[in-house]
Protein backbone atom coordinates (compact mmCIF):
# COMPACT_ATOMS: atom_id res chain seq x y z
CA UNK A 1 0.00 0.00 0.00
CA UNK A 2 2.00 3.33 -1.42
CA UNK A 3 0.73 6.22 -0.50
CA UNK A 4 -1.08 7.69 -3.44
CA UNK A 5 -0.62 11.46 -1.93
CA UNK A 6 2.96 11.32 -2.16
CA UNK A 7 5.42 14.06 -4.16
CA UNK A 8 6.11 12.91 -7.25
CA UNK A 9 8.30 9.69 -6.49
CA UNK A 10 11.92 10.02 -8.29
CA UNK A 11 14.05 10.26 -5.94
CA UNK A 12 14.82 5.89 -4.79
CA UNK A 13 14.68 7.07 -0.98
CA UNK A 14 11.11 7.53 -1.50
CA UNK A 15 10.56 3.96 -3.09
CA UNK A 16 12.52 2.65 -0.33
CA UNK A 17 11.16 4.30 2.96
CA UNK A 18 7.49 4.66 4.21
CA UNK A 19 6.06 7.93 4.91
CA UNK A 20 6.84 9.06 8.39
CA UNK A 21 5.77 11.86 10.91
CA UNK A 22 8.77 14.00 11.50
CA UNK A 23 8.00 14.71 15.10
CA UNK A 24 8.39 10.58 15.96
CA UNK A 25 11.74 10.22 13.57
CA UNK A 26 12.83 13.39 16.10
CA UNK A 27 11.58 11.53 19.42
CA UNK A 28 13.39 7.93 17.62
CA UNK A 29 16.74 10.26 17.19
CA UNK A 30 16.41 11.78 20.31
CA UNK A 31 15.61 8.05 22.13
CA UNK A 32 18.33 5.98 20.47
CA UNK A 33 21.14 8.95 21.02
CA UNK A 34 21.75 7.79 25.10
CA UNK A 35 22.68 4.31 23.27
CA UNK A 36 25.23 5.65 20.67
CA UNK A 37 28.32 5.49 22.73
CA UNK A 38 27.76 2.15 23.55
CA UNK A 39 27.07 0.77 19.74
CA UNK A 40 29.97 2.72 19.08
CA UNK A 41 32.11 0.54 21.64
CA UNK A 42 30.59 -2.48 20.20
CA UNK A 43 31.50 -1.29 16.71
CA UNK A 44 35.29 -0.22 17.62
CA UNK A 45 35.75 -3.39 19.33
CA UNK A 46 34.15 -5.47 16.26
CA UNK A 47 36.28 -3.51 13.59
CA UNK A 48 39.68 -4.07 15.33
CA UNK A 49 39.01 -7.48 16.38
CA UNK A 50 38.08 -8.31 12.23
CA UNK A 51 41.29 -7.14 11.88
CA UNK A 52 43.54 -7.89 14.26
CA UNK A 53 42.46 -11.27 13.50
CA UNK A 54 44.33 -10.88 10.19
CA UNK A 55 41.06 -10.19 7.82
CA UNK A 56 42.30 -7.58 5.50
CA UNK A 57 41.27 -3.61 5.84
CA UNK A 58 39.08 -4.41 2.28
CA UNK A 59 37.65 -7.36 3.17
CA UNK A 60 36.52 -5.68 7.12
CA UNK A 61 34.99 -2.72 5.45
CA UNK A 62 32.87 -4.88 3.07
CA UNK A 63 32.10 -7.16 5.85
CA UNK A 64 30.70 -4.66 8.07
CA UNK A 65 28.73 -2.22 5.18
CA UNK A 66 27.03 -5.43 3.78
CA UNK A 67 26.34 -7.88 6.78
CA UNK A 68 25.74 -4.93 9.56
CA UNK A 69 25.11 -7.89 12.57
CA UNK A 70 27.60 -7.17 15.27
CA UNK A 71 27.08 -10.57 17.24
CA UNK A 72 27.32 -12.68 13.91
CA UNK A 73 30.12 -11.14 12.66
CA UNK A 74 32.23 -11.71 15.75
CA UNK A 75 31.02 -14.98 16.44
CA UNK A 76 32.13 -16.41 12.57
CA UNK A 77 35.89 -14.62 12.82
CA UNK A 78 37.28 -17.51 14.31
CA UNK A 79 36.14 -19.71 11.74
CA UNK A 80 37.08 -17.67 9.30
CA UNK A 81 40.33 -17.33 10.28
CA UNK A 82 41.07 -21.55 10.44
CA UNK A 83 39.47 -21.56 6.94
CA UNK A 84 36.35 -23.16 8.76
CA UNK A 85 33.85 -24.92 5.23
CA UNK A 86 31.43 -22.42 4.23
CA UNK A 87 28.55 -24.11 5.23
CA UNK A 88 29.55 -24.38 9.09
CA UNK A 89 29.89 -20.56 8.70
CA UNK A 90 26.67 -19.84 7.57
CA UNK A 91 24.97 -22.39 9.99
CA UNK A 92 26.68 -20.70 13.14
CA UNK A 93 26.06 -17.25 11.95
CA UNK A 94 21.88 -18.45 11.44
CA UNK A 95 22.23 -19.76 14.79
CA UNK A 96 23.59 -16.45 16.48
CA UNK A 97 20.94 -14.06 13.85
CA UNK A 98 17.80 -16.62 14.75
CA UNK A 99 16.75 -14.41 17.64
CA UNK A 100 15.96 -11.27 14.85
CA UNK A 101 12.76 -13.92 13.59
CA UNK A 102 11.43 -13.61 16.98
CA UNK A 103 11.79 -9.77 16.42
CA UNK A 104 10.35 -10.15 13.55
CA UNK A 105 7.37 -11.95 13.97
CA UNK A 106 6.48 -9.60 16.84
CA UNK A 107 7.13 -6.43 14.80
CA UNK A 108 5.81 -7.77 11.66
CA UNK A 109 2.20 -6.06 12.59
CA UNK A 110 3.57 -2.94 11.74
CA UNK A 111 5.05 -3.28 8.82
CA UNK A 112 3.52 -5.99 6.85
CA UNK A 113 1.28 -3.49 4.49
CA UNK A 114 4.07 -2.13 3.52
CA UNK A 115 5.65 -2.91 -0.39
CA UNK A 116 8.09 -5.82 -0.15
CA UNK A 117 10.78 -3.28 -0.78
CA UNK A 118 10.40 -0.95 2.42
CA UNK A 119 9.89 -4.50 4.37
CA UNK A 120 13.27 -5.72 2.97
CA UNK A 121 14.96 -2.30 4.65
CA UNK A 122 13.01 -2.00 7.67
CA UNK A 123 14.22 -5.44 8.29
CA UNK A 124 17.67 -5.25 7.38
CA UNK A 125 17.59 -1.81 9.96
CA UNK A 126 15.67 -3.94 12.83
CA UNK A 127 18.67 -4.76 15.23
CA UNK A 128 18.55 -5.62 18.89
CA UNK A 129 18.61 -2.18 20.25
CA UNK A 130 15.77 -0.22 17.93
CA UNK A 131 13.48 -3.18 18.10
CA UNK A 132 14.03 -3.04 22.00
CA UNK A 133 12.73 0.85 21.82
CA UNK A 134 10.50 0.31 19.50
CA UNK A 135 8.46 -2.68 21.33
CA UNK A 136 8.70 -0.37 24.32
CA UNK A 137 7.50 2.74 22.58
CA UNK A 138 4.46 0.78 21.20
CA UNK A 139 3.74 -2.02 23.82
CA UNK A 140 -0.12 0.00 24.07
CA UNK A 141 -0.81 0.65 20.76
CA UNK A 142 -3.50 -0.76 19.07
CA UNK A 143 -2.80 1.05 15.39
CA UNK A 144 -0.23 -1.03 13.42
CA UNK A 145 2.31 0.83 10.48
CA UNK A 146 1.42 4.38 11.33
CA UNK A 147 3.42 7.23 9.82
CA UNK A 148 4.77 8.27 13.74
CA UNK A 149 5.66 3.99 14.00
CA UNK A 150 7.90 4.63 10.97
CA UNK A 151 8.89 8.03 11.89
CA UNK A 152 10.31 6.72 15.20
CA UNK A 153 11.49 3.43 13.78
CA UNK A 154 13.78 4.90 11.16
CA UNK A 155 14.60 7.95 14.00
CA UNK A 156 16.35 4.74 16.01
CA UNK A 157 17.55 3.03 13.05
CA UNK A 158 19.32 6.09 11.58
CA UNK A 159 21.57 6.52 15.03
CA UNK A 160 22.28 2.94 15.13
CA UNK A 161 23.59 2.76 11.91
CA UNK A 162 25.66 6.05 11.66
CA UNK A 163 27.40 5.18 14.67
CA UNK A 164 27.80 1.28 14.50
CA UNK A 165 29.57 2.56 11.01
CA UNK A 166 30.53 5.16 12.17
CA UNK A 167 32.80 3.15 14.90
CA UNK A 168 33.29 -0.13 13.07
CA UNK A 169 35.35 1.68 10.09
CA UNK A 170 37.64 3.53 13.01
CA UNK A 171 38.04 0.32 14.92
CA UNK A 172 38.81 -1.07 10.82
CA UNK A 173 41.84 1.60 10.30
CA UNK A 174 42.87 1.36 14.05
CA UNK A 175 42.91 -2.23 14.26
CA UNK A 176 46.18 -2.89 11.83
CA UNK A 177 48.34 -0.65 14.14
CA UNK A 178 47.70 -2.45 17.13
CA UNK A 179 49.68 -5.40 17.76
CA UNK A 180 48.20 -8.99 18.08
CA UNK A 181 49.99 -9.68 20.89
CA UNK A 182 47.60 -7.04 22.79
CA UNK A 183 44.90 -9.69 22.34
CA UNK A 184 42.46 -7.60 21.07
CA UNK A 185 40.78 -10.60 20.10
CA UNK A 186 39.49 -11.42 23.17
CA UNK A 187 37.92 -7.83 23.59
CA UNK A 188 35.61 -10.05 21.11
CA UNK A 189 34.66 -12.38 23.18
CA UNK A 190 34.05 -10.27 26.21
CA UNK A 191 31.93 -8.21 24.05
CA UNK A 192 29.56 -11.60 22.93
CA UNK A 193 29.73 -12.52 26.61
CA UNK A 194 27.97 -9.06 27.53
CA UNK A 195 25.60 -10.19 25.10
CA UNK A 196 25.27 -13.51 26.01
CA UNK A 197 25.05 -12.81 29.72
CA UNK A 198 20.95 -11.33 29.52
CA UNK A 199 19.75 -14.02 27.57
CA UNK A 200 20.31 -16.81 30.86
CA UNK A 201 18.40 -15.30 33.49
CA UNK A 202 16.74 -18.56 33.53
CA UNK A 203 17.55 -22.08 34.81
CA UNK A 204 16.92 -23.80 31.37
CA UNK A 205 18.78 -21.28 29.55
CA UNK A 206 21.63 -21.46 32.11
CA UNK A 207 21.97 -24.85 31.84
CA UNK A 208 21.70 -24.85 28.48
CA UNK A 209 24.28 -22.65 27.66
CA UNK A 210 26.80 -24.64 30.42
CA UNK A 211 25.85 -27.92 28.46
CA UNK A 212 26.85 -26.55 25.20
CA UNK A 213 30.16 -24.36 26.25
CA UNK A 214 31.48 -27.72 28.00
CA UNK A 215 30.88 -29.19 24.97
CA UNK A 216 32.23 -26.93 22.54
CA UNK A 217 35.48 -27.20 24.26
CA UNK A 218 35.12 -30.48 24.04
CA UNK A 219 34.60 -30.96 20.42
CA UNK A 220 37.07 -28.30 19.53
CA UNK A 221 39.02 -30.70 17.58
CA UNK A 222 36.12 -32.45 15.54
CA UNK A 223 36.24 -32.06 11.73
CA UNK A 224 35.13 -28.57 10.16
CA UNK A 225 34.38 -27.41 13.59
CA UNK A 226 30.99 -29.80 13.35
CA UNK A 227 31.47 -29.85 17.32
CA UNK A 228 30.21 -26.71 16.96
CA UNK A 229 27.08 -27.23 15.86
CA UNK A 230 26.75 -30.23 18.04
CA UNK A 231 26.99 -28.65 21.32
CA UNK A 232 24.69 -25.80 20.26
CA UNK A 233 22.07 -28.57 19.26
CA UNK A 234 22.25 -30.70 22.18
CA UNK A 235 22.45 -27.07 24.58
CA UNK A 236 19.40 -25.79 23.00
CA UNK A 237 17.77 -29.87 23.11
CA UNK A 238 18.77 -29.48 27.07
CA UNK A 239 17.77 -26.35 27.52
CA UNK A 240 14.10 -27.80 26.30
CA UNK A 241 14.34 -30.61 28.47
CA UNK A 242 15.08 -28.60 31.66
CA UNK A 243 11.69 -26.43 30.89
CA UNK A 244 9.35 -29.26 30.35
CA UNK A 245 10.47 -31.01 33.67
CA UNK A 246 10.39 -27.57 35.34
CA UNK A 247 6.63 -27.87 34.73
CA UNK A 248 4.20 -26.16 32.46
CA UNK A 249 5.12 -22.22 31.19
CA UNK A 250 4.99 -19.51 33.28
CA UNK A 251 2.58 -17.32 31.58
CA UNK A 252 5.29 -16.04 28.94
CA UNK A 253 6.01 -12.30 28.16
CA UNK A 254 4.71 -11.25 25.25
CA UNK A 255 8.32 -9.69 24.24
CA UNK A 256 11.12 -12.04 24.32
CA UNK A 257 13.06 -9.89 26.87
CA UNK A 258 15.46 -13.00 26.98
CA UNK A 259 16.78 -12.50 24.07
CA UNK A 260 17.30 -8.66 24.32
CA UNK A 261 20.59 -7.41 24.96
CA UNK A 262 20.79 -4.61 27.36
CA UNK A 263 22.91 -2.96 25.02
CA UNK A 264 25.56 -2.22 22.26
CA UNK A 265 24.88 -5.10 19.47
CA UNK A 266 24.06 -3.48 15.60
CA UNK B 1 48.04 -19.71 2.13
CA UNK B 2 46.03 -18.37 5.47
CA UNK B 3 42.45 -18.67 4.94
CA UNK B 4 42.09 -15.03 5.90
CA UNK B 5 43.98 -14.18 2.51
CA UNK B 6 41.53 -16.31 0.38
CA UNK B 7 39.54 -13.55 -0.95
CA UNK B 8 37.00 -15.61 -3.07
CA UNK B 9 36.61 -17.72 0.16
CA UNK B 10 36.02 -14.48 2.35
CA UNK B 11 34.17 -12.65 -0.32
CA UNK B 12 31.72 -15.84 -0.62
CA UNK B 13 31.70 -16.06 3.39
CA UNK B 14 30.53 -12.55 3.29
CA UNK B 15 27.82 -12.56 0.65
CA UNK B 16 26.12 -15.54 2.70
CA UNK B 17 26.46 -13.78 6.00
CA UNK B 18 24.60 -10.94 4.24
CA UNK B 19 21.62 -12.80 2.97
CA UNK B 20 21.11 -14.81 6.29
CA UNK B 21 21.67 -11.69 8.45
CA UNK B 22 18.73 -9.77 5.88
CA UNK B 23 16.54 -13.10 6.01
CA UNK B 24 16.47 -13.24 9.65
CA UNK B 25 16.07 -9.86 10.22
CA UNK B 26 13.29 -9.69 7.37
CA UNK B 27 11.66 -13.31 7.66
CA UNK B 28 7.85 -12.74 9.36
CA UNK B 29 8.00 -9.45 7.59
CA UNK B 30 8.02 -10.50 4.43
CA UNK B 31 6.13 -13.76 4.87
CA UNK B 32 2.28 -14.08 4.21
CA UNK B 33 0.20 -13.66 7.24
CA UNK B 34 -1.10 -17.10 7.33
CA UNK B 35 2.68 -18.00 8.58
CA UNK B 36 3.04 -17.84 12.51
CA UNK B 37 5.37 -18.65 14.59
CA UNK B 38 4.39 -21.76 17.05
CA UNK B 39 5.11 -21.14 20.32
CA UNK B 40 7.77 -24.24 20.70
CA UNK B 41 9.63 -23.32 17.60
CA UNK B 42 9.70 -19.81 19.48
CA UNK B 43 10.99 -21.35 22.62
CA UNK B 44 13.82 -22.89 20.57
CA UNK B 45 14.86 -19.96 19.20
CA UNK B 46 15.15 -18.13 22.29
CA UNK B 47 17.62 -20.48 23.57
CA UNK B 48 19.99 -21.25 19.96
CA UNK B 49 21.42 -17.75 19.94
CA UNK B 50 22.20 -17.99 23.80
CA UNK B 51 24.28 -21.45 23.35
CA UNK B 52 25.57 -20.68 19.97
CA UNK B 53 27.58 -17.46 21.74
CA UNK B 54 27.94 -19.70 24.43
CA UNK B 55 29.98 -21.84 21.84
CA UNK B 56 31.84 -19.61 20.27
CA UNK B 57 33.04 -17.87 23.24
CA UNK B 58 33.70 -21.09 25.39
CA UNK B 59 35.89 -22.16 22.00
CA UNK B 60 37.63 -18.94 22.08
CA UNK B 61 38.68 -18.46 25.36
CA UNK B 62 38.88 -22.33 26.74
CA UNK B 63 40.26 -23.60 23.56
CA UNK B 64 42.02 -20.65 22.08
CA UNK B 65 44.39 -22.82 19.45
CA UNK B 66 42.02 -25.39 18.80
CA UNK B 67 43.27 -27.40 21.69
CA UNK B 68 41.31 -27.28 25.06
CA UNK B 69 43.46 -25.32 27.62
CA UNK B 70 41.77 -25.26 31.06
CA UNK B 71 44.70 -24.36 33.39
CA UNK B 72 45.23 -21.82 36.09
CA UNK B 73 47.45 -20.47 33.64
CA UNK B 74 44.79 -19.48 30.99
CA UNK B 75 44.74 -15.26 31.02
CA UNK B 76 42.13 -15.16 28.79
CA UNK B 77 39.87 -17.21 31.14
CA UNK B 78 40.28 -14.92 34.47
CA UNK B 79 39.76 -11.87 32.06
CA UNK B 80 36.37 -13.34 30.87
CA UNK B 81 35.51 -14.38 34.72
CA UNK B 82 36.67 -10.50 35.61
CA UNK B 83 34.83 -9.09 32.40
CA UNK B 84 31.50 -10.94 33.44
CA UNK B 85 31.61 -10.25 37.14
CA UNK B 86 31.99 -6.41 35.95
CA UNK B 87 28.78 -7.15 33.81
CA UNK B 88 26.59 -8.98 35.89
CA UNK B 89 27.53 -6.03 38.50
CA UNK B 90 27.09 -2.94 35.87
CA UNK B 91 25.26 -4.39 32.87
CA UNK B 92 27.93 -1.87 31.00
CA UNK B 93 30.05 -3.59 28.29
CA UNK B 94 32.52 -0.53 27.88
CA UNK B 95 32.93 -1.42 31.76
CA UNK B 96 33.21 -5.33 30.57
CA UNK B 97 35.52 -4.93 27.83
CA UNK B 98 37.94 -2.30 29.39
CA UNK B 99 38.03 -4.32 33.08
CA UNK B 100 38.40 -7.77 30.94
CA UNK B 101 41.00 -6.24 29.18
CA UNK B 102 43.15 -4.47 31.64
CA UNK B 103 43.43 -8.48 33.45
CA UNK B 104 44.64 -10.25 30.55
CA UNK B 105 46.74 -7.49 29.94
CA UNK B 106 48.06 -7.53 33.81
CA UNK B 107 48.16 -11.07 33.55
CA UNK B 108 50.03 -11.41 30.43
CA UNK B 109 53.16 -8.82 30.99
CA UNK B 110 53.25 -9.85 34.35
CA UNK B 111 52.35 -12.97 35.83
Amino acid sequence: MSPTSAPPRSLPARRLLPQMDHAAYQEGLRAMAPLAVAIGVWGLVTGVAMVNAGLTIPIALLMTFTVFAGSAQLAVLPLLATGTPLAVVWVTALLVNLRFVIFAAAGRRSFVHLPWQQRLVAGYLNGDLGFALFSRRFTEATDHGTPEQYGYFYGTAVVNWVSWQVASVAGILMGGLLPTEWGFVLAAYLALAAVLIPMVREVPALVGVAVTAALAVATVRWPMRLGLLVAVVAGVAVALAVEAVQGSVVARRAMPDSVLPQQGDA
Amino acid sequence: MSPLHDWPYLVAAIAGLTVITVATRTSFFLLPARFTLPAGIERALRYAPACALAAIVAQGVFAPEQRPFISWYNNQMWALLAGSLVFAKTRNMVATITVGMAVFTVLRLWA
